[in-house]
Protein backbone atom coordinates (compact mmCIF):
# COMPACT_ATOMS: atom_id res chain seq x y z
CA UNK A 1 0.00 0.00 0.00
CA UNK A 2 1.55 2.70 -1.15
CA UNK A 3 -0.65 5.61 0.56
CA UNK A 4 -1.01 5.57 4.46
CA UNK A 5 -3.58 7.81 6.06
CA UNK A 6 -1.99 10.02 9.21
CA UNK A 7 -4.97 11.48 10.20
CA UNK A 8 -8.89 12.41 8.34
CA UNK A 9 -6.85 15.47 6.28
CA UNK A 10 -3.43 14.07 5.13
CA UNK A 11 -1.82 10.98 3.36
CA UNK A 12 1.64 9.83 3.26
CA UNK A 13 3.04 7.91 0.07
CA UNK A 14 5.95 6.08 -0.15
CA UNK A 15 7.69 6.21 -3.13
CA UNK A 16 10.33 3.88 -4.30
CA UNK A 17 12.70 4.17 -7.15
CA UNK A 18 11.21 2.62 -10.55
CA UNK A 19 7.60 3.48 -8.97
CA UNK A 20 6.05 6.60 -10.16
CA UNK A 21 3.37 8.31 -8.39
CA UNK A 22 0.76 11.42 -9.91
CA UNK A 23 -0.65 13.96 -7.59
CA UNK A 24 -2.25 17.37 -7.67
CA UNK A 25 0.21 20.21 -8.10
CA UNK A 26 0.72 21.93 -5.33
CA UNK A 27 -0.59 18.91 -3.22
CA UNK A 28 2.72 18.17 -1.55
CA UNK A 29 2.83 19.44 2.16
CA UNK A 30 6.23 17.83 3.27
CA UNK A 31 8.81 14.97 1.92
CA UNK A 32 11.49 12.71 3.01
CA UNK A 33 14.69 11.59 1.48
CA UNK A 34 15.20 12.12 -2.51
CA UNK A 35 12.01 12.90 -4.17
CA UNK A 36 11.56 14.73 -7.38
CA UNK A 37 8.91 16.70 -7.84
CA UNK A 38 7.96 16.89 -11.91
CA UNK A 39 5.25 18.90 -13.58
CA UNK A 40 3.04 16.77 -15.72
CA UNK A 41 2.14 19.17 -18.24
CA UNK A 42 0.00 16.26 -20.51
CA UNK A 43 -2.14 16.33 -17.17
CA UNK A 44 -1.52 12.67 -16.51
CA UNK A 45 -0.67 9.40 -18.54
CA UNK A 46 -0.99 9.26 -22.37
CA UNK A 47 0.52 10.61 -25.32
CA UNK A 48 -0.38 13.88 -26.66
CA UNK A 49 -3.67 13.02 -27.78
CA UNK A 50 -4.75 11.98 -24.41
CA UNK A 51 -3.36 15.09 -23.27
CA UNK A 52 -5.62 16.98 -26.37
CA UNK A 53 -8.49 15.21 -25.45
CA UNK A 54 -8.48 16.39 -21.83
CA UNK A 55 -7.90 19.63 -22.75
CA UNK A 56 -11.27 19.12 -24.67
CA UNK A 57 -13.13 17.48 -22.28
CA UNK A 58 -12.20 20.44 -19.59
CA UNK A 59 -11.04 17.48 -17.05
CA UNK A 60 -7.72 18.37 -17.48
CA UNK A 61 -6.12 18.74 -13.23
CA UNK A 62 -2.81 20.30 -13.39
CA UNK A 63 -1.01 17.13 -12.22
CA UNK A 64 2.66 16.41 -11.17
CA UNK A 65 4.94 13.27 -11.28
CA UNK A 66 6.47 12.53 -8.33
CA UNK A 67 9.42 9.69 -8.53
CA UNK A 68 12.86 9.08 -6.32
CA UNK A 69 12.73 7.28 -3.19
CA UNK A 70 11.10 8.20 0.21
CA UNK A 71 8.40 9.35 1.78
CA UNK A 72 5.52 12.36 0.80
CA UNK A 73 2.52 13.82 2.72
CA UNK A 74 -0.26 14.90 0.92
CA UNK A 75 -2.72 17.20 1.49
CA UNK A 76 -5.01 19.90 -0.30
CA UNK A 77 -7.43 22.62 1.28
CA UNK A 78 -8.86 20.78 4.52
CA UNK A 79 -10.13 18.78 2.24
CA UNK A 80 -11.10 14.99 3.91
CA UNK A 81 -8.96 12.58 2.30
CA UNK A 82 -10.36 8.74 1.31
CA UNK A 83 -7.74 5.89 -0.29
CA UNK A 84 -9.61 3.44 -2.47
CA UNK A 85 -7.69 0.59 -3.78
CA UNK A 86 -8.85 -1.06 -6.86
CA UNK A 87 -8.09 -4.24 -8.16
CA UNK A 88 -9.12 -4.40 -10.82
CA UNK A 89 -11.89 -2.82 -11.69
CA UNK A 90 -12.63 0.87 -13.00
CA UNK A 91 -13.04 4.13 -10.89
CA UNK A 92 -15.02 6.65 -11.80
CA UNK A 93 -14.16 10.52 -10.25
CA UNK A 94 -13.92 13.72 -10.93
CA UNK A 95 -10.64 15.39 -12.19
CA UNK A 96 -10.58 17.82 -9.43
CA UNK A 97 -11.52 15.44 -6.75
CA UNK A 98 -8.10 13.51 -7.18
CA UNK A 99 -5.22 14.44 -4.92
CA UNK A 100 -3.03 11.35 -5.95
CA UNK A 101 -2.55 8.33 -7.41
CA UNK A 102 -0.19 5.07 -8.55
CA UNK A 103 1.15 5.71 -11.99
CA UNK A 104 0.16 1.30 -12.17
CA UNK A 105 -3.35 2.98 -12.80
CA UNK A 106 -4.55 3.53 -16.34
CA UNK A 107 -6.29 6.84 -16.88
CA UNK A 108 -8.80 7.57 -18.97
CA UNK A 109 -11.87 10.20 -19.59
CA UNK A 110 -15.47 9.04 -20.10
CA UNK A 111 -17.88 10.56 -21.90
CA UNK A 112 -21.29 10.48 -20.20
CA UNK A 113 -22.99 9.89 -23.21
CA UNK A 114 -21.61 6.62 -24.00
CA UNK A 115 -23.28 5.74 -20.52
CA UNK A 116 -27.18 6.04 -21.41
CA UNK A 117 -27.41 8.72 -24.39
CA UNK A 118 -28.63 11.99 -23.87
CA UNK A 119 -30.00 11.56 -20.54
CA UNK A 120 -26.21 10.78 -19.55
CA UNK A 121 -25.56 14.32 -20.80
CA UNK A 122 -28.07 15.71 -19.48
CA UNK A 123 -27.32 13.97 -16.01
CA UNK A 124 -23.44 15.04 -16.71
CA UNK A 125 -24.89 18.82 -16.66
CA UNK A 126 -27.31 18.16 -14.03
CA UNK A 127 -24.90 16.59 -11.66
CA UNK A 128 -22.37 19.48 -12.00
CA UNK A 129 -19.94 17.19 -13.49
CA UNK A 130 -19.62 18.36 -17.15
CA UNK A 131 -20.06 15.63 -19.62
CA UNK A 132 -17.16 13.85 -19.01
CA UNK A 133 -15.29 11.89 -16.31
CA UNK A 134 -12.10 10.70 -15.18
CA UNK A 135 -11.65 6.55 -15.30
CA UNK A 136 -8.54 5.22 -13.59
CA UNK A 137 -8.57 1.32 -14.15
CA UNK A 138 -6.16 -1.73 -13.15
CA UNK A 139 -4.69 -2.37 -10.08
CA UNK A 140 -3.35 0.14 -6.75
CA UNK A 141 -4.51 2.80 -4.82
CA UNK A 142 -5.67 6.18 -5.26
CA UNK A 143 -6.52 9.22 -2.85
CA UNK A 144 -9.83 11.29 -3.34
CA UNK A 145 -10.81 14.38 -1.71
CA UNK A 146 -14.26 15.34 -0.41
CA UNK A 147 -15.70 17.70 1.68
CA UNK A 148 -16.47 16.37 5.02
CA UNK A 149 -16.32 12.85 5.61
CA UNK A 150 -16.71 9.94 2.71
CA UNK A 151 -18.72 7.08 3.62
CA UNK A 152 -19.36 4.09 1.27
CA UNK A 153 -22.72 2.53 0.44
CA UNK A 154 -22.39 -1.25 -1.05
CA UNK A 155 -24.32 -1.67 -4.76
CA UNK A 156 -25.85 -5.14 -5.54
CA UNK A 157 -28.41 -5.63 -7.97
CA UNK A 158 -30.75 -6.19 -5.46
CA UNK A 159 -29.73 -3.02 -3.74
CA UNK A 160 -30.68 0.20 -5.88
CA UNK A 161 -28.63 3.43 -3.95
CA UNK A 162 -30.08 6.65 -4.74
CA UNK A 163 -27.42 9.81 -4.36
CA UNK A 164 -27.48 13.38 -4.18
CA UNK A 165 -25.67 14.53 -7.36
CA UNK A 166 -24.02 17.26 -5.33
CA UNK A 167 -22.84 14.69 -2.07
CA UNK A 168 -22.11 12.22 -4.89
CA UNK A 169 -17.75 11.83 -4.48
CA UNK A 170 -16.90 8.72 -7.10
CA UNK A 171 -18.05 4.59 -7.83
CA UNK A 172 -16.24 1.89 -8.69
CA UNK A 173 -17.28 -1.73 -10.07
CA UNK A 174 -20.18 -2.64 -12.38
CA UNK A 175 -22.38 0.19 -11.32
CA UNK A 176 -24.56 1.35 -14.36
CA UNK A 177 -26.22 5.15 -13.27
CA UNK A 178 -29.48 6.83 -14.07
CA UNK A 179 -30.51 10.01 -13.30
CA UNK A 180 -34.28 9.80 -11.53
CA UNK A 181 -36.46 12.70 -11.05
CA UNK A 182 -38.76 13.24 -8.57
CA UNK A 183 -40.23 16.08 -9.76
CA UNK A 184 -44.35 17.25 -8.64
CA UNK A 185 -45.83 19.94 -9.18
CA UNK A 186 -44.53 21.10 -5.95
CA UNK A 187 -40.89 22.09 -7.25
CA UNK A 188 -42.86 23.83 -9.94
CA UNK A 189 -44.41 26.30 -7.77
CA UNK A 190 -41.55 26.82 -6.00
CA UNK A 191 -42.11 24.42 -2.90
CA UNK A 192 -39.82 21.85 -3.31
CA UNK A 193 -38.18 19.28 -1.13
CA UNK A 194 -35.09 20.36 -2.96
CA UNK A 195 -34.71 16.29 -4.06
CA UNK A 196 -35.68 16.80 -7.40
CA UNK A 197 -32.85 14.50 -9.06
CA UNK A 198 -30.96 11.54 -7.47
CA UNK A 199 -28.26 9.58 -9.29
CA UNK A 200 -30.18 6.19 -9.26
CA UNK A 201 -27.09 3.55 -8.78
CA UNK A 202 -27.36 0.19 -9.65
CA UNK A 203 -25.23 -3.40 -10.48
CA UNK A 204 -21.97 -4.07 -8.46
CA UNK A 205 -20.17 -2.19 -6.79
CA UNK A 206 -19.09 0.57 -4.23
CA UNK A 207 -20.61 4.13 -4.43
CA UNK A 208 -18.66 7.21 -2.35
CA UNK A 209 -21.01 9.60 -0.73
CA UNK A 210 -19.61 12.94 1.39
CA UNK A 211 -21.33 14.18 4.76
CA UNK A 212 -21.93 18.01 2.88
CA UNK A 213 -23.52 19.23 -0.54
CA UNK A 214 -21.22 21.12 -1.56
CA UNK A 215 -18.47 20.82 -4.65
CA UNK A 216 -15.15 21.46 -3.96
CA UNK B 1 -33.80 4.22 14.51
CA UNK B 2 -31.14 7.52 14.35
CA UNK B 3 -27.58 6.56 13.98
CA UNK B 4 -24.06 7.90 13.17
CA UNK B 5 -22.24 7.31 10.12
CA UNK B 6 -19.16 8.71 11.14
CA UNK B 7 -19.64 12.00 12.90
CA UNK B 8 -20.98 13.81 10.59
CA UNK B 9 -24.04 11.43 8.62
CA UNK B 10 -26.69 10.67 10.02
CA UNK B 11 -28.36 7.40 8.74
CA UNK B 12 -32.37 6.92 9.77
CA UNK B 13 -33.68 3.19 9.11
CA UNK B 14 -37.07 3.87 8.18
CA UNK B 15 -39.83 0.92 7.94
CA UNK B 16 -42.79 2.87 6.61
CA UNK B 17 -42.64 5.84 9.06
CA UNK B 18 -41.93 9.10 8.49
CA UNK B 19 -39.19 11.43 9.66
CA UNK B 20 -38.94 15.37 8.94
CA UNK B 21 -35.41 16.24 7.71
CA UNK B 22 -33.94 20.07 6.70
CA UNK B 23 -35.04 20.20 3.35
CA UNK B 24 -32.27 19.22 0.79
CA UNK B 25 -30.63 17.59 3.59
CA UNK B 26 -30.96 13.97 1.95
CA UNK B 27 -27.01 12.70 0.52
CA UNK B 28 -28.47 9.20 -0.40
CA UNK B 29 -30.87 6.51 0.49
CA UNK B 30 -31.22 2.56 -0.19
CA UNK B 31 -34.98 1.39 -0.59
CA UNK B 32 -37.74 3.47 -1.45
CA UNK B 33 -38.24 6.74 -0.32
CA UNK B 34 -40.30 9.50 -0.75
CA UNK B 35 -39.78 13.31 -0.16
CA UNK B 36 -42.40 16.32 0.00
CA UNK B 37 -41.98 19.77 1.36
CA UNK B 38 -43.90 20.70 4.41
CA UNK B 39 -44.75 24.71 4.41
CA UNK B 40 -44.29 26.13 7.55
CA UNK B 41 -42.12 23.65 8.90
CA UNK B 42 -44.97 20.92 9.28
CA UNK B 43 -47.13 22.65 11.28
CA UNK B 44 -50.03 23.95 9.49
CA UNK B 45 -51.37 27.23 8.86
CA UNK B 46 -50.80 28.40 12.60
CA UNK B 47 -46.93 27.48 11.57
CA UNK B 48 -46.86 28.90 8.75
CA UNK B 49 -47.96 32.37 9.59
CA UNK B 50 -45.96 32.21 13.19
CA UNK B 51 -42.63 31.45 11.75
CA UNK B 52 -43.18 33.95 8.84
CA UNK B 53 -44.01 36.66 11.61
CA UNK B 54 -41.03 35.51 13.69
CA UNK B 55 -38.68 35.23 11.18
CA UNK B 56 -37.69 31.68 12.70
CA UNK B 57 -38.32 30.32 8.90
CA UNK B 58 -37.62 26.58 8.57
CA UNK B 59 -37.73 24.56 5.52
CA UNK B 60 -38.34 20.99 6.44
CA UNK B 61 -39.29 18.17 4.34
CA UNK B 62 -41.17 14.83 5.16
CA UNK B 63 -39.27 11.87 4.11
CA UNK B 64 -41.28 8.57 4.12
CA UNK B 65 -40.19 4.84 2.97
CA UNK B 66 -38.91 1.63 3.12
CA UNK B 67 -35.19 1.32 3.29
CA UNK B 68 -32.18 3.13 5.56
CA UNK B 69 -31.74 6.74 4.57
CA UNK B 70 -28.37 9.58 4.67
CA UNK B 71 -28.82 13.12 5.71
CA UNK B 72 -26.09 15.22 5.91
CA UNK B 73 -25.36 19.11 6.31
CA UNK B 74 -22.20 21.17 4.60
CA UNK B 75 -20.14 18.80 6.59
CA UNK B 76 -21.36 20.35 10.21
CA UNK B 77 -21.26 17.63 13.36
CA UNK B 78 -24.10 15.53 13.85
CA UNK B 79 -25.52 15.15 17.97
CA UNK B 80 -28.07 12.78 19.02
CA UNK B 81 -30.85 13.80 21.28
CA UNK B 82 -33.25 11.45 22.95
CA UNK B 83 -36.44 13.33 24.34
CA UNK B 84 -38.99 12.02 26.81
CA UNK B 85 -41.40 14.18 27.16
CA UNK B 86 -39.08 17.21 28.13
CA UNK B 87 -38.54 19.63 25.32
CA UNK B 88 -35.62 20.98 23.42
CA UNK B 89 -34.82 24.59 22.47
CA UNK B 90 -32.60 24.82 19.04
CA UNK B 91 -31.87 27.19 16.43
CA UNK B 92 -33.92 25.99 13.43
CA UNK B 93 -31.18 26.27 11.16
CA UNK B 94 -29.21 24.35 13.74
CA UNK B 95 -31.75 21.39 13.20
CA UNK B 96 -31.34 18.94 11.24
CA UNK B 97 -33.54 15.86 12.04
CA UNK B 98 -36.28 14.67 13.87
CA UNK B 99 -38.94 11.91 14.41
CA UNK B 100 -42.37 12.39 12.87
CA UNK B 101 -44.25 12.09 16.57
CA UNK B 102 -42.13 15.48 18.24
CA UNK B 103 -43.80 18.30 17.47
CA UNK B 104 -41.89 21.54 16.96
CA UNK B 105 -43.14 25.24 17.30
CA UNK B 106 -41.61 28.25 17.92
CA UNK B 107 -41.07 30.40 21.15
CA UNK B 108 -39.75 33.89 22.51
CA UNK B 109 -36.37 33.72 23.69
CA UNK B 110 -36.14 37.67 24.97
CA UNK B 111 -33.00 39.71 24.98
CA UNK B 112 -30.94 37.00 24.30
CA UNK B 113 -32.06 36.30 21.04
CA UNK B 114 -30.71 39.45 19.77
CA UNK B 115 -27.13 39.19 21.23
CA UNK B 116 -26.65 35.61 19.44
CA UNK B 117 -27.43 37.03 16.47
CA UNK B 118 -30.29 34.49 16.16
CA UNK B 119 -33.52 36.81 16.28
CA UNK B 120 -35.65 37.37 19.10
CA UNK B 121 -37.47 33.64 18.64
CA UNK B 122 -36.02 29.96 18.98
CA UNK B 123 -37.62 26.53 17.82
CA UNK B 124 -38.96 24.18 20.29
CA UNK B 125 -39.36 19.98 19.85
CA UNK B 126 -41.55 18.52 22.36
CA UNK B 127 -42.32 14.68 22.87
CA UNK B 128 -40.84 11.68 22.76
CA UNK B 129 -38.27 10.49 20.36
CA UNK B 130 -35.49 11.41 18.76
CA UNK B 131 -34.09 14.46 16.98
CA UNK B 132 -30.48 15.10 15.24
CA UNK B 133 -28.87 18.74 15.82
CA UNK B 134 -25.91 20.29 13.98
CA UNK B 135 -22.93 22.06 15.48
CA UNK B 136 -19.65 23.41 13.96
CA UNK B 137 -17.35 21.66 15.23
CA UNK B 138 -18.37 18.80 17.74
CA UNK B 139 -20.55 19.71 20.58
CA UNK B 140 -20.20 19.62 24.11
CA UNK B 141 -23.01 19.05 26.42
CA UNK B 142 -22.76 20.33 30.02
CA UNK B 143 -25.09 19.38 32.33
CA UNK B 144 -26.33 22.26 34.64
CA UNK B 145 -27.67 21.90 38.62
CA UNK B 146 -29.80 23.58 40.94
CA UNK B 147 -25.86 24.55 42.55
CA UNK B 148 -24.46 25.66 39.30
CA UNK B 149 -25.58 27.91 37.36
CA UNK B 150 -23.90 27.92 33.79
CA UNK B 151 -22.43 30.98 32.10
CA UNK B 152 -22.19 30.47 27.86
CA UNK B 153 -20.79 32.44 25.36
CA UNK B 154 -24.31 33.80 22.83
CA UNK B 155 -22.25 32.82 20.00
CA UNK B 156 -21.29 29.27 21.11
CA UNK B 157 -24.73 28.58 22.42
CA UNK B 158 -26.45 26.02 19.68
CA UNK B 159 -29.09 24.32 22.04
CA UNK B 160 -30.93 22.96 25.78
CA UNK B 161 -32.84 21.22 26.65
CA UNK B 162 -34.47 20.79 29.84
CA UNK B 163 -36.15 22.71 32.68
CA UNK B 164 -33.78 25.51 32.57
CA UNK B 165 -34.29 29.47 32.80
CA UNK B 166 -31.97 31.49 30.88
CA UNK B 167 -31.32 35.11 31.40
CA UNK B 168 -28.67 37.56 30.02
CA UNK B 169 -25.99 39.41 31.44
CA UNK B 170 -23.42 41.97 29.96
CA UNK B 171 -20.43 43.07 31.80
CA UNK B 172 -20.07 45.87 30.08
CA UNK B 173 -18.07 48.64 32.06
CA UNK B 174 -15.53 51.81 30.67
CA UNK B 175 -13.12 49.50 28.86
CA UNK B 176 -16.12 48.56 26.29
CA UNK B 177 -17.19 52.00 25.94
CA UNK B 178 -14.11 52.99 25.28
CA UNK B 179 -13.34 50.30 22.48
CA UNK B 180 -10.96 47.77 24.80
CA UNK B 181 -13.24 44.88 25.83
CA UNK B 182 -12.58 41.86 25.78
CA UNK B 183 -14.93 40.34 23.43
CA UNK B 184 -16.74 38.49 25.67
CA UNK B 185 -18.97 41.63 27.27
CA UNK B 186 -22.25 39.26 27.12
CA UNK B 187 -23.34 35.61 28.53
CA UNK B 188 -25.64 33.96 28.84
CA UNK B 189 -26.93 32.17 32.36
CA UNK B 190 -28.70 29.01 32.63
CA UNK B 191 -30.01 28.04 36.06
CA UNK B 192 -32.09 24.79 36.88
CA UNK B 193 -31.94 21.61 36.08
CA UNK B 194 -30.57 20.86 32.13
CA UNK B 195 -28.33 20.16 29.77
CA UNK B 196 -26.81 22.55 27.04
CA UNK B 197 -24.99 22.05 24.41
CA UNK B 198 -21.98 24.45 22.95
CA UNK B 199 -20.27 24.18 19.94
CA UNK B 200 -16.58 24.84 19.59
CA UNK B 201 -16.81 28.09 17.40
CA UNK B 202 -18.60 31.08 17.72
CA UNK B 203 -20.96 32.83 15.48
CA UNK B 204 -20.64 36.38 14.79
CA UNK B 205 -22.25 38.42 17.26
CA UNK B 206 -23.17 41.38 18.51
CA UNK B 207 -21.82 40.67 21.90
CA UNK B 208 -18.80 38.78 20.40
CA UNK B 209 -17.88 42.70 18.78
CA UNK B 210 -17.64 44.62 22.08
Amino acid sequence: MPFREINSKMVEATVLPGQRLFSQRGAMLAYKGEVSFTPNLQGGQGGIMSMIGRRVANEATPLMSVEGSGTVLFGHGGHHVQVINLTGDTLYVEADRLLAFEGTLQQGTMFMGSQGGVMGMVRGQVTGQGLFTTTLKGHGSVAVMAHGGVFEIPVTPQHAVHVDPQAYVAHHGDVRNKLSTALGWRDMVGRGSGEGFQLELSGNGTVYVQASEEKL
Amino acid sequence: MFRLEGSKTLAVDLTGDAVKAKNGSMVAYEGQMAFKKMTGGGEGLRGMVTRRLTGESMAVMQVTGQGTCYFADRASEINLVSLHGDKLYVEASNLLCTDAGLRTGTTFTGLRGGATGNGLFTTTVEGTGQAAIMSDGTAVVLRVSAQYPLFVDPGAYIAHQGSLQQHFQSGVNFRTLIGEGSGESFQIRFEGEGLVYVQPSERNTIGGNV
